[in-house]
Protein backbone atom coordinates (compact mmCIF):
# COMPACT_ATOMS: atom_id res chain seq x y z
CA UNK A 1 0.00 0.00 0.00
CA UNK A 2 0.96 3.43 -0.82
CA UNK A 3 0.79 5.93 1.92
CA UNK A 4 -0.62 8.35 -0.19
CA UNK A 5 -2.85 7.74 -3.66
CA UNK A 6 -3.22 10.55 -6.72
CA UNK A 7 -6.63 10.15 -7.82
CA UNK A 8 -8.25 11.65 -11.10
CA UNK A 9 -12.19 12.28 -11.33
CA UNK A 10 -13.69 12.71 -14.61
CA UNK A 11 -17.15 13.98 -15.58
CA UNK A 12 -18.74 12.24 -18.12
CA UNK A 13 -21.37 15.16 -18.66
CA UNK A 14 -18.82 18.01 -19.30
CA UNK A 15 -16.20 15.96 -21.93
CA UNK A 16 -16.34 17.45 -25.44
CA UNK A 17 -14.70 14.49 -27.24
CA UNK A 18 -12.26 17.19 -28.62
CA UNK A 19 -9.33 15.34 -28.21
CA UNK A 20 -7.44 18.23 -26.59
CA UNK A 21 -6.18 15.98 -24.03
CA UNK A 22 -5.02 13.31 -26.01
CA UNK A 23 -2.46 16.18 -28.19
CA UNK A 24 -1.51 17.26 -25.07
CA UNK A 25 -0.33 14.07 -23.74
CA UNK A 26 1.02 12.93 -27.18
CA UNK A 27 3.06 16.16 -27.40
CA UNK A 28 4.29 15.74 -23.87
CA UNK A 29 5.40 12.16 -23.56
CA UNK A 30 4.72 10.31 -26.98
CA UNK A 31 6.65 12.43 -29.61
CA UNK A 32 9.50 9.56 -29.78
CA UNK A 33 10.54 6.94 -31.96
CA UNK A 34 8.56 3.58 -31.38
CA UNK A 35 5.55 6.18 -29.90
CA UNK A 36 3.26 7.31 -32.89
CA UNK A 37 0.49 4.85 -32.40
CA UNK A 38 0.58 5.31 -28.34
CA UNK A 39 -2.00 7.19 -26.59
CA UNK A 40 -1.41 6.85 -23.17
CA UNK A 41 -4.25 9.31 -22.78
CA UNK A 42 -7.46 8.61 -25.78
CA UNK A 43 -10.71 9.62 -25.72
CA UNK A 44 -12.85 6.96 -27.18
CA UNK A 45 -16.90 7.27 -28.32
CA UNK A 46 -18.95 4.72 -25.79
CA UNK A 47 -20.50 2.75 -27.07
CA UNK A 48 -17.79 1.79 -29.39
CA UNK A 49 -14.85 -0.74 -30.40
CA UNK A 50 -12.79 1.19 -28.19
CA UNK A 51 -8.31 1.63 -28.10
CA UNK A 52 -7.21 -1.08 -28.67
CA UNK A 53 -10.02 -2.65 -30.30
CA UNK A 54 -12.27 -4.45 -27.68
CA UNK A 55 -10.30 -4.10 -25.22
CA UNK A 56 -12.68 -4.51 -22.49
CA UNK A 57 -13.48 -7.77 -23.63
CA UNK A 58 -10.40 -9.47 -24.00
CA UNK A 59 -9.39 -10.48 -20.90
CA UNK A 60 -6.88 -9.27 -17.87
CA UNK A 61 -7.25 -8.36 -14.50
CA UNK A 62 -8.12 -10.49 -10.97
CA UNK A 63 -10.56 -12.75 -10.84
CA UNK A 64 -10.97 -14.94 -7.54
CA UNK A 65 -7.33 -13.87 -6.78
CA UNK A 66 -5.92 -15.10 -10.01
CA UNK A 67 -4.54 -12.80 -13.31
CA UNK A 68 -6.83 -13.48 -16.08
CA UNK A 69 -4.76 -14.60 -19.28
CA UNK A 70 -5.41 -12.23 -22.68
CA UNK A 71 -4.26 -11.62 -25.97
CA UNK A 72 -1.78 -9.07 -26.73
CA UNK A 73 -3.78 -5.95 -29.06
CA UNK A 74 -1.94 -6.02 -32.46
CA UNK A 75 -1.06 -3.10 -34.03
CA UNK A 76 -4.30 -2.60 -35.78
CA UNK A 77 -6.15 -3.06 -32.70
CA UNK A 78 -4.80 0.11 -32.12
CA UNK A 79 -4.51 1.45 -35.16
CA UNK A 80 -1.29 1.55 -37.00
CA UNK A 81 0.06 5.02 -37.68
CA UNK A 82 0.09 6.46 -41.54
CA UNK A 83 2.29 8.58 -43.56
CA UNK A 84 2.14 11.28 -46.25
CA UNK A 85 4.17 11.00 -48.79
CA UNK A 86 3.83 14.45 -50.21
CA UNK A 87 7.30 14.71 -52.28
CA UNK A 88 6.13 13.14 -55.31
CA UNK A 89 2.93 14.92 -55.73
CA UNK A 90 3.62 18.44 -54.40
CA UNK A 91 7.37 18.75 -55.17
CA UNK A 92 7.87 16.66 -58.63
CA UNK A 93 4.60 17.27 -59.75
CA UNK A 94 3.37 13.30 -60.35
CA UNK A 95 2.14 10.68 -58.66
CA UNK A 96 -1.37 10.03 -57.24
CA UNK A 97 -3.28 12.70 -55.12
CA UNK A 98 -0.90 12.51 -51.77
CA UNK A 99 -2.68 9.23 -49.73
CA UNK A 100 -1.92 8.36 -46.60
CA UNK A 101 0.87 4.71 -46.43
CA UNK A 102 -0.07 2.25 -45.06
CA UNK A 103 -3.82 2.23 -46.10
CA UNK A 104 -5.74 2.94 -42.90
CA UNK A 105 -7.55 0.65 -41.50
CA UNK A 106 -8.38 1.21 -38.07
CA UNK A 107 -7.81 4.13 -35.80
CA UNK A 108 -8.05 5.08 -32.04
CA UNK A 109 -11.74 6.45 -32.29
CA UNK A 110 -12.06 5.43 -35.19
CA UNK A 111 -16.29 5.00 -34.74
CA UNK A 112 -15.82 8.04 -33.24
CA UNK A 113 -19.77 9.67 -33.14
CA UNK A 114 -21.35 6.30 -34.11
CA UNK A 115 -22.76 5.29 -30.68
CA UNK A 116 -25.87 2.96 -30.76
CA UNK A 117 -29.56 2.86 -30.99
CA UNK A 118 -31.86 2.99 -27.95
CA UNK A 119 -35.05 2.60 -29.61
CA UNK A 120 -34.95 4.65 -32.43
CA UNK A 121 -32.92 7.20 -30.93
CA UNK A 122 -29.03 7.15 -31.72
CA UNK A 123 -26.96 7.87 -28.32
CA UNK A 124 -22.97 7.80 -27.58
CA UNK A 125 -21.11 9.90 -25.31
CA UNK A 126 -17.32 10.33 -24.87
CA UNK A 127 -14.61 8.02 -21.88
CA UNK A 128 -11.41 10.11 -21.50
CA UNK A 129 -9.00 6.97 -20.54
CA UNK A 130 -5.76 7.27 -19.12
CA UNK A 131 -3.90 4.62 -17.05
CA UNK A 132 -5.82 4.14 -13.56
CA UNK A 133 -2.64 3.60 -11.09
CA UNK A 134 -4.87 0.59 -9.78
CA UNK A 135 -4.04 0.44 -5.91
CA UNK A 136 -4.09 -3.69 -6.73
CA UNK A 137 -2.35 -3.25 -10.39
CA UNK A 138 -2.42 -6.58 -12.37
CA UNK A 139 0.57 -5.71 -14.13
CA UNK A 140 2.41 -5.33 -11.55
CA UNK A 141 1.93 -8.58 -10.15
CA UNK A 142 2.40 -9.95 -14.12
CA UNK A 143 5.92 -8.73 -14.44
CA UNK A 144 8.64 -11.60 -13.51
CA UNK A 145 11.11 -8.27 -13.64
CA UNK A 146 9.46 -6.19 -10.96
CA UNK A 147 9.76 -3.33 -13.32
CA UNK A 148 6.78 -1.63 -12.42
CA UNK A 149 6.02 -0.13 -8.58
CA UNK A 150 3.68 1.78 -7.11
CA UNK A 151 5.61 4.92 -5.65
CA UNK A 152 5.42 4.79 -2.02
CA UNK A 153 4.56 8.65 -1.48
CA UNK A 154 1.70 8.89 -4.20
CA UNK A 155 0.41 5.80 -5.09
CA UNK A 156 1.70 6.64 -8.73
CA UNK A 157 2.62 3.70 -11.03
CA UNK A 158 5.66 3.87 -12.68
CA UNK A 159 7.27 1.21 -15.46
CA UNK A 160 11.37 0.72 -14.71
CA UNK A 161 12.84 0.98 -18.42
CA UNK A 162 16.01 0.01 -17.21
CA UNK A 163 14.26 -3.35 -15.50
CA UNK A 164 12.41 -3.71 -18.59
CA UNK A 165 12.88 -6.77 -21.16
CA UNK A 166 10.04 -5.97 -23.28
CA UNK A 167 8.37 -9.27 -22.06
CA UNK A 168 4.72 -7.95 -22.09
CA UNK A 169 2.96 -9.61 -19.34
CA UNK A 170 2.05 -6.57 -17.72
CA UNK A 171 0.41 -5.98 -21.18
CA UNK A 172 -1.45 -9.18 -21.18
CA UNK A 173 -2.63 -8.45 -17.65
CA UNK A 174 -4.06 -4.98 -17.91
CA UNK A 175 -7.65 -5.07 -17.81
CA UNK A 176 -7.64 -1.92 -19.02
CA UNK A 177 -4.76 -2.51 -22.20
CA UNK A 178 -3.05 1.06 -20.86
CA UNK A 179 0.78 -0.33 -21.04
CA UNK A 180 2.22 0.14 -24.62
CA UNK A 181 4.80 -1.65 -26.12
CA UNK A 182 8.04 0.37 -27.83
CA UNK A 183 9.07 -1.79 -31.05
CA UNK A 184 11.81 0.36 -31.01
CA UNK A 185 13.01 0.49 -27.75
CA UNK A 186 12.01 -3.33 -27.03
CA UNK A 187 9.94 -2.04 -23.92
CA UNK A 188 6.74 -1.16 -22.45
CA UNK A 189 5.73 2.14 -21.58
CA UNK A 190 2.71 3.57 -19.68
CA UNK A 191 0.99 6.89 -18.35
CA UNK A 192 3.22 8.44 -15.38
CA UNK A 193 0.27 10.67 -14.40
CA UNK A 194 2.57 13.37 -14.85
CA UNK A 195 4.56 12.99 -12.09
CA UNK A 196 7.64 15.52 -13.11
CA UNK A 197 4.28 17.83 -13.35
CA UNK A 198 2.92 17.08 -9.98
CA UNK A 199 6.26 17.25 -8.06
CA UNK A 200 6.45 20.81 -9.50
CA UNK A 201 3.43 21.61 -8.57
CA UNK A 202 1.85 21.27 -11.96
CA UNK A 203 -1.27 19.64 -12.76
CA UNK A 204 -1.37 16.52 -15.71
CA UNK A 205 -0.96 17.94 -18.95
CA UNK A 206 -4.34 16.35 -20.19
CA UNK A 207 -5.90 18.06 -17.05
CA UNK A 208 -4.40 21.50 -17.41
CA UNK A 209 -5.45 21.35 -20.94
CA UNK A 210 -8.94 20.11 -20.84
CA UNK A 211 -11.19 23.03 -22.41
CA UNK A 212 -14.42 21.14 -20.42
CA UNK A 213 -13.00 21.26 -17.32
CA UNK A 214 -14.02 17.95 -16.46
CA UNK A 215 -10.68 16.45 -14.20
CA UNK A 216 -10.10 16.97 -10.73
CA UNK A 217 -6.50 15.77 -9.22
CA UNK A 218 -5.44 15.45 -6.00
CA UNK A 219 -5.14 12.75 -3.27
CA UNK A 220 -7.83 10.39 -2.54
CA UNK A 221 -6.79 10.56 0.99
CA UNK A 222 -7.17 14.09 1.35
CA UNK A 223 -10.46 15.11 2.88
CA UNK A 224 -10.12 18.71 1.58
CA UNK A 225 -9.28 17.44 -1.79
CA UNK A 226 -12.13 17.54 -4.27
CA UNK A 227 -11.14 14.22 -5.76
CA UNK A 228 -11.93 13.02 -1.74
CA UNK A 229 -15.32 14.94 -1.80
CA UNK A 230 -16.32 13.61 -4.78
CA UNK A 231 -15.55 10.21 -4.20
CA UNK A 232 -15.23 9.48 -0.86
CA UNK A 233 -17.57 12.01 0.63
CA UNK A 234 -20.71 12.75 -2.22
CA UNK A 235 -20.38 9.10 -3.43
CA UNK A 236 -20.77 10.99 -6.84
CA UNK A 237 -17.79 8.51 -8.77
CA UNK A 238 -17.10 5.34 -10.38
CA UNK A 239 -14.02 3.54 -11.57
CA UNK A 240 -14.68 1.67 -14.35
CA UNK A 241 -14.94 -1.96 -15.32
CA UNK A 242 -14.44 -2.34 -11.01
CA UNK A 243 -14.89 -6.36 -11.19
CA UNK A 244 -11.80 -6.61 -13.05
CA UNK A 245 -10.71 -6.34 -9.76
CA UNK A 246 -7.46 -4.04 -9.78
CA UNK A 247 -9.23 -0.94 -7.61
CA UNK A 248 -8.73 2.06 -10.13
CA UNK A 249 -7.80 5.17 -8.59
CA UNK A 250 -9.56 7.27 -11.84
CA UNK A 251 -13.35 7.47 -10.98
CA UNK A 252 -15.84 9.08 -13.66
CA UNK A 253 -19.37 10.78 -13.26
CA UNK A 254 -21.54 8.86 -15.73
CA UNK A 255 -23.66 10.98 -17.48
CA UNK A 256 -26.86 10.68 -16.17
CA UNK A 257 -28.90 13.48 -17.50
CA UNK A 258 -28.32 13.78 -21.35
CA UNK A 259 -30.72 16.38 -23.03
CA UNK A 260 -33.45 14.05 -25.10
CA UNK A 261 -35.84 16.20 -27.40
CA UNK A 262 -35.60 19.45 -25.71
CA UNK A 263 -32.99 21.61 -24.19
CA UNK A 264 -33.22 20.13 -20.35
CA UNK A 265 -32.62 16.64 -19.93
CA UNK A 266 -34.66 13.79 -18.19
CA UNK A 267 -33.22 11.71 -15.48
CA UNK A 268 -31.93 8.62 -17.34
CA UNK A 269 -33.87 6.83 -15.15
CA UNK A 270 -37.01 7.93 -16.31
CA UNK A 271 -36.73 8.59 -19.90
CA UNK A 272 -33.46 7.27 -20.33
CA UNK A 273 -31.91 8.58 -23.74
CA UNK A 274 -28.73 6.26 -22.82
CA UNK A 275 -29.81 2.86 -21.65
CA UNK A 276 -28.94 2.49 -18.00
CA UNK A 277 -27.55 -1.15 -18.81
CA UNK A 278 -25.04 0.04 -20.80
CA UNK A 279 -23.79 2.77 -17.47
CA UNK A 280 -23.99 -0.54 -15.47
CA UNK A 281 -21.85 -2.72 -17.41
CA UNK A 282 -19.25 0.16 -17.56
CA UNK A 283 -19.68 0.93 -13.82
CA UNK A 284 -20.78 -1.55 -11.80
CA UNK A 285 -24.26 -1.69 -10.81
CA UNK A 286 -23.95 1.06 -7.90
CA UNK A 287 -24.11 3.32 -10.99
CA UNK A 288 -28.04 3.48 -10.16
CA UNK A 289 -27.39 4.41 -7.06
CA UNK A 290 -25.23 7.15 -7.64
CA UNK A 291 -27.27 8.26 -10.89
CA UNK A 292 -30.28 8.86 -8.10
CA UNK A 293 -28.27 10.70 -5.32
CA UNK A 294 -27.27 12.77 -8.55
CA UNK A 295 -30.59 13.71 -9.65
CA UNK A 296 -31.36 14.26 -6.51
CA UNK A 297 -28.71 16.99 -6.19
CA UNK A 298 -30.10 18.39 -9.72
CA UNK A 299 -33.56 18.45 -8.19
CA UNK A 300 -32.48 20.29 -4.95
CA UNK A 301 -30.48 22.92 -6.98
CA UNK A 302 -33.06 23.59 -9.39
CA UNK A 303 -35.52 24.08 -6.83
CA UNK A 304 -33.37 26.97 -5.20
CA UNK A 305 -31.41 24.95 -2.90
CA UNK A 306 -27.68 25.26 -3.54
CA UNK A 307 -25.58 21.56 -4.03
CA UNK A 308 -22.59 21.01 -2.56
CA UNK A 309 -21.81 18.62 -5.31
CA UNK A 310 -23.12 20.39 -8.02
CA UNK A 311 -21.01 23.30 -7.18
CA UNK A 312 -18.39 20.95 -6.63
CA UNK A 313 -18.57 19.43 -10.10
CA UNK A 314 -18.69 23.02 -11.98
CA UNK A 315 -15.29 22.97 -10.80
CA UNK A 316 -15.32 27.08 -11.47
CA UNK A 317 -11.22 27.33 -11.69
CA UNK A 318 -7.54 25.37 -11.78
CA UNK A 319 -7.81 26.06 -7.90
CA UNK A 320 -11.30 24.39 -7.07
CA UNK A 321 -10.30 21.48 -9.46
CA UNK A 322 -6.31 20.34 -8.48
CA UNK A 323 -5.18 20.14 -4.82
CA UNK A 324 -1.53 19.23 -5.50
CA UNK A 325 0.29 19.67 -2.62
CA UNK A 326 4.36 20.57 -2.18
CA UNK A 327 6.22 17.41 -2.91
CA UNK A 328 8.99 18.19 -0.72
CA UNK A 329 5.95 18.50 2.11
CA UNK A 330 4.13 15.15 0.69
CA UNK A 331 6.77 12.84 1.26
CA UNK A 332 7.12 14.05 5.16
CA UNK A 333 2.93 13.74 5.48
CA UNK A 334 2.77 9.87 6.46
CA UNK A 335 -1.03 10.41 6.57
CA UNK A 336 -3.64 13.34 6.40
CA UNK A 337 -6.19 11.64 9.78
CA UNK A 338 -3.43 12.29 11.59
CA UNK B 1 6.34 -21.00 -9.90
CA UNK B 2 9.39 -23.04 -9.96
CA UNK B 3 10.73 -25.78 -12.02
CA UNK B 4 10.74 -29.00 -10.81
CA UNK B 5 13.79 -30.98 -11.51
CA UNK B 6 11.83 -33.91 -12.37
CA UNK B 7 11.10 -31.68 -15.66
CA UNK B 8 14.56 -30.90 -15.95
CA UNK B 9 15.82 -34.36 -16.26
CA UNK B 10 12.48 -35.89 -17.94
CA UNK B 11 13.45 -36.69 -21.89
CA UNK B 12 17.33 -35.71 -22.13
CA UNK B 13 18.76 -38.27 -24.87
CA UNK B 14 22.14 -38.15 -24.72
CA UNK B 15 24.38 -38.43 -27.91
CA UNK B 16 27.85 -39.23 -28.11
CA UNK B 17 30.09 -38.27 -31.25
CA UNK B 18 32.27 -40.07 -33.16
CA UNK B 19 34.38 -36.60 -34.22
CA UNK B 20 36.63 -36.58 -37.56
CA UNK B 21 38.86 -33.97 -37.84
CA UNK B 22 38.39 -30.92 -39.72
CA UNK B 23 39.14 -31.17 -43.19
CA UNK B 24 38.21 -35.10 -43.43
CA UNK B 25 35.56 -35.32 -46.43
CA UNK B 26 33.50 -37.82 -44.81
CA UNK B 27 30.31 -36.46 -42.82
CA UNK B 28 30.76 -37.31 -38.98
CA UNK B 29 28.48 -39.76 -37.00
CA UNK B 30 26.63 -39.89 -34.43
CA UNK B 31 25.26 -42.50 -32.17
CA UNK B 32 22.99 -43.01 -28.84
CA UNK B 33 24.86 -43.19 -25.34
CA UNK B 34 23.30 -43.06 -21.72
CA UNK B 35 21.17 -39.91 -20.68
CA UNK B 36 22.60 -37.18 -18.30
CA UNK B 37 25.30 -34.45 -19.12
CA UNK B 38 27.49 -34.63 -22.49
CA UNK B 39 31.22 -34.16 -22.57
CA UNK B 40 31.16 -31.62 -25.49
CA UNK B 41 34.16 -32.05 -27.62
CA UNK B 42 36.00 -29.09 -28.96
CA UNK B 43 37.58 -29.26 -31.96
CA UNK B 44 40.58 -27.57 -32.32
CA UNK B 45 39.96 -25.74 -35.56
CA UNK B 46 42.19 -25.19 -38.42
CA UNK B 47 40.50 -22.41 -40.47
CA UNK B 48 40.92 -19.02 -38.99
CA UNK B 49 37.72 -17.69 -36.55
CA UNK B 50 36.75 -15.15 -38.87
CA UNK B 51 35.86 -18.45 -41.57
CA UNK B 52 33.68 -19.85 -38.85
CA UNK B 53 31.54 -16.87 -38.29
CA UNK B 54 29.39 -17.58 -40.94
CA UNK B 55 27.25 -20.29 -39.72
CA UNK B 56 26.62 -21.79 -43.26
CA UNK B 57 30.37 -22.82 -43.61
CA UNK B 58 31.25 -26.00 -45.07
CA UNK B 59 34.39 -25.83 -42.03
CA UNK B 60 31.53 -26.49 -39.66
CA UNK B 61 29.84 -29.37 -41.61
CA UNK B 62 32.98 -31.28 -40.59
CA UNK B 63 32.70 -31.00 -37.04
CA UNK B 64 30.60 -33.66 -35.46
CA UNK B 65 27.66 -32.40 -34.28
CA UNK B 66 26.31 -32.81 -30.63
CA UNK B 67 23.37 -33.41 -30.03
CA UNK B 68 21.49 -31.73 -26.93
CA UNK B 69 18.09 -32.74 -25.55
CA UNK B 70 15.80 -29.34 -25.28
CA UNK B 71 12.74 -29.56 -22.66
CA UNK B 72 10.17 -27.24 -22.41
CA UNK B 73 9.57 -24.95 -19.32
CA UNK B 74 6.35 -26.07 -17.68
CA UNK B 75 3.69 -22.68 -17.86
CA UNK B 76 5.94 -20.13 -15.39
CA UNK B 77 2.23 -17.88 -15.09
CA UNK B 78 -1.19 -18.92 -14.30
CA UNK B 79 -1.96 -17.00 -17.23
CA UNK B 80 0.11 -18.74 -19.73
CA UNK B 81 -1.33 -21.22 -22.72
CA UNK B 82 -0.33 -24.62 -23.30
CA UNK B 83 2.99 -24.63 -24.81
CA UNK B 84 4.31 -27.78 -26.94
CA UNK B 85 7.67 -29.35 -27.52
CA UNK B 86 8.17 -28.39 -31.33
CA UNK B 87 12.13 -28.22 -31.09
CA UNK B 88 13.24 -31.40 -29.01
CA UNK B 89 17.62 -30.80 -29.43
CA UNK B 90 19.92 -28.26 -30.65
CA UNK B 91 22.20 -29.69 -32.62
CA UNK B 92 25.94 -28.10 -31.25
CA UNK B 93 29.50 -28.14 -32.63
CA UNK B 94 32.34 -26.19 -30.92
CA UNK B 95 35.67 -24.96 -32.27
CA UNK B 96 38.47 -23.44 -30.81
CA UNK B 97 40.56 -20.75 -32.88
CA UNK B 98 42.33 -17.76 -32.76
CA UNK B 99 41.97 -17.71 -29.06
CA UNK B 100 37.93 -17.43 -29.41
CA UNK B 101 35.61 -20.65 -28.37
CA UNK B 102 33.10 -20.78 -31.67
CA UNK B 103 29.84 -22.06 -30.75
CA UNK B 104 27.42 -23.37 -33.85
CA UNK B 105 24.20 -24.16 -33.08
CA UNK B 106 21.51 -25.68 -35.26
CA UNK B 107 18.14 -26.17 -34.87
CA UNK B 108 14.85 -26.67 -36.78
CA UNK B 109 12.07 -24.62 -36.86
CA UNK B 110 9.18 -24.24 -38.77
CA UNK B 111 8.82 -20.67 -38.89
CA UNK B 112 11.52 -17.71 -38.99
CA UNK B 113 10.29 -14.97 -36.96
CA UNK B 114 12.94 -12.30 -37.31
CA UNK B 115 12.56 -8.92 -38.04
CA UNK B 116 15.31 -6.03 -39.37
CA UNK B 117 13.89 -3.25 -36.55
CA UNK B 118 14.17 0.46 -37.65
CA UNK B 119 17.36 2.05 -35.09
CA UNK B 120 16.63 5.08 -33.86
CA UNK B 121 18.69 7.88 -35.16
CA UNK B 122 21.17 9.63 -33.34
CA UNK B 123 19.19 13.01 -33.10
CA UNK B 124 17.14 13.64 -30.52
CA UNK B 125 13.41 12.92 -31.79
CA UNK B 126 12.26 16.22 -30.85
CA UNK B 127 14.44 17.83 -33.90
CA UNK B 128 13.07 15.48 -36.41
CA UNK B 129 10.06 15.48 -37.93
CA UNK B 130 9.74 11.65 -38.50
CA UNK B 131 9.92 9.31 -35.75
CA UNK B 132 10.46 5.39 -36.44
CA UNK B 133 7.50 3.45 -36.24
CA UNK B 134 6.66 0.29 -33.85
CA UNK B 135 5.75 -2.10 -36.65
CA UNK B 136 4.17 -5.33 -34.56
CA UNK B 137 3.19 -4.64 -30.54
CA UNK B 138 2.32 -8.75 -30.29
CA UNK B 139 5.01 -10.60 -32.41
CA UNK B 140 8.03 -12.51 -30.38
CA UNK B 141 11.40 -13.50 -31.62
CA UNK B 142 13.27 -16.50 -32.08
CA UNK B 143 16.59 -16.69 -29.96
CA UNK B 144 19.47 -18.48 -28.80
CA UNK B 145 21.54 -18.83 -25.53
CA UNK B 146 24.58 -20.71 -24.09
CA UNK B 147 25.25 -20.26 -20.13
CA UNK B 148 27.71 -20.81 -17.53
CA UNK B 149 28.87 -20.23 -14.44
CA UNK B 150 30.84 -16.89 -14.14
CA UNK B 151 32.90 -18.38 -11.29
CA UNK B 152 33.80 -21.93 -9.58
CA UNK B 153 31.04 -22.66 -7.77
CA UNK B 154 30.90 -21.88 -4.18
CA UNK B 155 29.07 -25.21 -2.94
CA UNK B 156 30.80 -27.67 -5.59
CA UNK B 157 27.07 -28.08 -7.29
CA UNK B 158 25.96 -26.74 -10.51
CA UNK B 159 24.33 -23.29 -9.99
CA UNK B 160 20.63 -23.41 -10.70
CA UNK B 161 19.70 -23.79 -14.36
CA UNK B 162 17.23 -20.89 -13.68
CA UNK B 163 19.86 -18.29 -14.25
CA UNK B 164 21.92 -19.23 -11.80
CA UNK B 165 21.94 -18.32 -7.59
CA UNK B 166 22.56 -15.33 -5.85
CA UNK B 167 26.39 -16.41 -4.96
CA UNK B 168 26.75 -18.21 -8.04
CA UNK B 169 26.05 -16.16 -10.63
CA UNK B 170 25.86 -17.20 -14.47
CA UNK B 171 26.98 -15.61 -17.56
CA UNK B 172 24.81 -15.16 -20.71
CA UNK B 173 25.90 -15.06 -24.30
CA UNK B 174 22.27 -14.15 -25.96
CA UNK B 175 21.65 -13.90 -29.66
CA UNK B 176 18.18 -12.54 -30.94
CA UNK B 177 16.65 -12.78 -35.05
CA UNK B 178 15.73 -9.53 -34.18
CA UNK B 179 17.78 -7.32 -31.33
CA UNK B 180 21.06 -9.35 -31.92
CA UNK B 181 23.56 -10.36 -29.51
CA UNK B 182 23.77 -9.35 -25.67
CA UNK B 183 26.27 -10.59 -23.23
CA UNK B 184 24.10 -10.72 -20.18
CA UNK B 185 24.57 -11.81 -16.25
CA UNK B 186 22.26 -13.05 -13.88
CA UNK B 187 22.27 -14.36 -10.05
CA UNK B 188 18.74 -16.25 -10.29
CA UNK B 189 15.69 -16.30 -11.53
CA UNK B 190 14.18 -12.71 -12.43
CA UNK B 191 17.46 -11.03 -12.02
CA UNK B 192 19.07 -11.32 -15.18
CA UNK B 193 20.81 -7.95 -16.69
CA UNK B 194 21.78 -6.66 -19.95
CA UNK B 195 25.46 -5.48 -19.25
CA UNK B 196 25.29 -3.13 -22.30
CA UNK B 197 28.22 -5.52 -24.06
CA UNK B 198 27.76 -7.01 -27.20
CA UNK B 199 30.04 -9.86 -28.98
CA UNK B 200 29.78 -11.54 -32.35
CA UNK B 201 26.88 -13.52 -33.72
CA UNK B 202 25.77 -14.17 -37.14
CA UNK B 203 22.81 -16.23 -37.98
CA UNK B 204 20.85 -17.80 -40.45
CA UNK B 205 17.50 -19.09 -40.88
CA UNK B 206 17.36 -21.45 -44.52
CA UNK B 207 15.71 -24.63 -45.04
CA UNK B 208 13.47 -24.54 -42.41
CA UNK B 209 16.01 -24.18 -39.50
CA UNK B 210 18.57 -21.68 -37.99
CA UNK B 211 21.87 -21.86 -37.74
CA UNK B 212 23.87 -19.47 -35.40
CA UNK B 213 27.18 -18.93 -34.71
CA UNK B 214 28.55 -17.47 -31.32
CA UNK B 215 32.02 -16.16 -30.28
CA UNK B 216 32.65 -16.45 -27.04
CA UNK B 217 35.91 -16.19 -25.25
CA UNK B 218 38.25 -19.39 -24.45
CA UNK B 219 36.96 -21.29 -21.84
CA UNK B 220 39.00 -24.09 -20.01
CA UNK B 221 38.02 -27.36 -20.10
CA UNK B 222 35.62 -28.89 -17.59
CA UNK B 223 33.73 -25.73 -17.89
CA UNK B 224 29.57 -26.09 -17.51
CA UNK B 225 27.41 -24.99 -20.46
CA UNK B 226 23.41 -24.96 -21.06
CA UNK B 227 22.16 -23.77 -24.07
CA UNK B 228 18.26 -22.30 -24.52
CA UNK B 229 16.00 -21.74 -27.54
CA UNK B 230 13.27 -19.37 -27.76
CA UNK B 231 10.67 -20.16 -30.16
CA UNK B 232 9.00 -16.71 -31.33
CA UNK B 233 6.03 -18.22 -32.86
CA UNK B 234 5.03 -19.82 -29.26
CA UNK B 235 5.47 -16.32 -28.06
CA UNK B 236 8.54 -17.66 -26.23
CA UNK B 237 10.56 -14.88 -23.87
CA UNK B 238 11.48 -14.63 -20.95
CA UNK B 239 11.90 -18.25 -18.81
CA UNK B 240 8.92 -19.47 -21.32
CA UNK B 241 11.87 -21.35 -23.41
CA UNK B 242 13.39 -24.67 -24.44
CA UNK B 243 16.42 -25.46 -22.14
CA UNK B 244 19.01 -28.28 -21.83
CA UNK B 245 20.69 -29.77 -18.78
CA UNK B 246 24.35 -28.88 -17.68
CA UNK B 247 27.07 -30.13 -20.01
CA UNK B 248 31.32 -30.27 -19.90
CA UNK B 249 33.13 -28.54 -21.88
CA UNK B 250 35.92 -31.37 -23.05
Amino acid sequence: MSRHQYAMVMDLNKCLGCQTCTIACKKLWTDRDGTEYMYWNNVETRPGMGYPRQWDNIGGGWKDGALQPSPLPSIDDYGAPWEYDYSQRLYEGKGKPVMPSPDPVSGPNWDEDVGALNGDDNFYFYLPRICNHCTNPACLAACPRQAIYKREEDGIVVLDQERCQGYRYCIAACPYKKIYFNEITGKSEKCIFCYPRLEKGEVNACAAQCPGRLRFVGLLDDPNSAVHQIVMVHKAALPLFPEKGTQPNVFYVPPFNPPKRTNYGQSILKDPRLPLEYLIYLFGPEVKDLIVRLEAELTKAQNGTPSDLLQLLIGRDAEARYQIPVHEQLVQIKSFTG
Amino acid sequence: MRIHSKIIFGTLMALVVISAPLGAQTKPQAAIAAPGGLTLRVIAAAPPADTLHDPQARAWEQVAPLRVGLNRTPPLYDTDPPSTLDIAFVEVRLARAGGKLLIHLAWKDATQNSAVLAKAPDAPPETREYKEHTQATERFFDAVAVMFPSQPSTAGVSPSLQMGDAGDPVTIYYWNAARGAMLMEAQGRGTTRRTGQTFPARGEFRAGGWRVVLELPELPAGQQLSFAVWNGSQSDRDGRKYFSVWHTLE
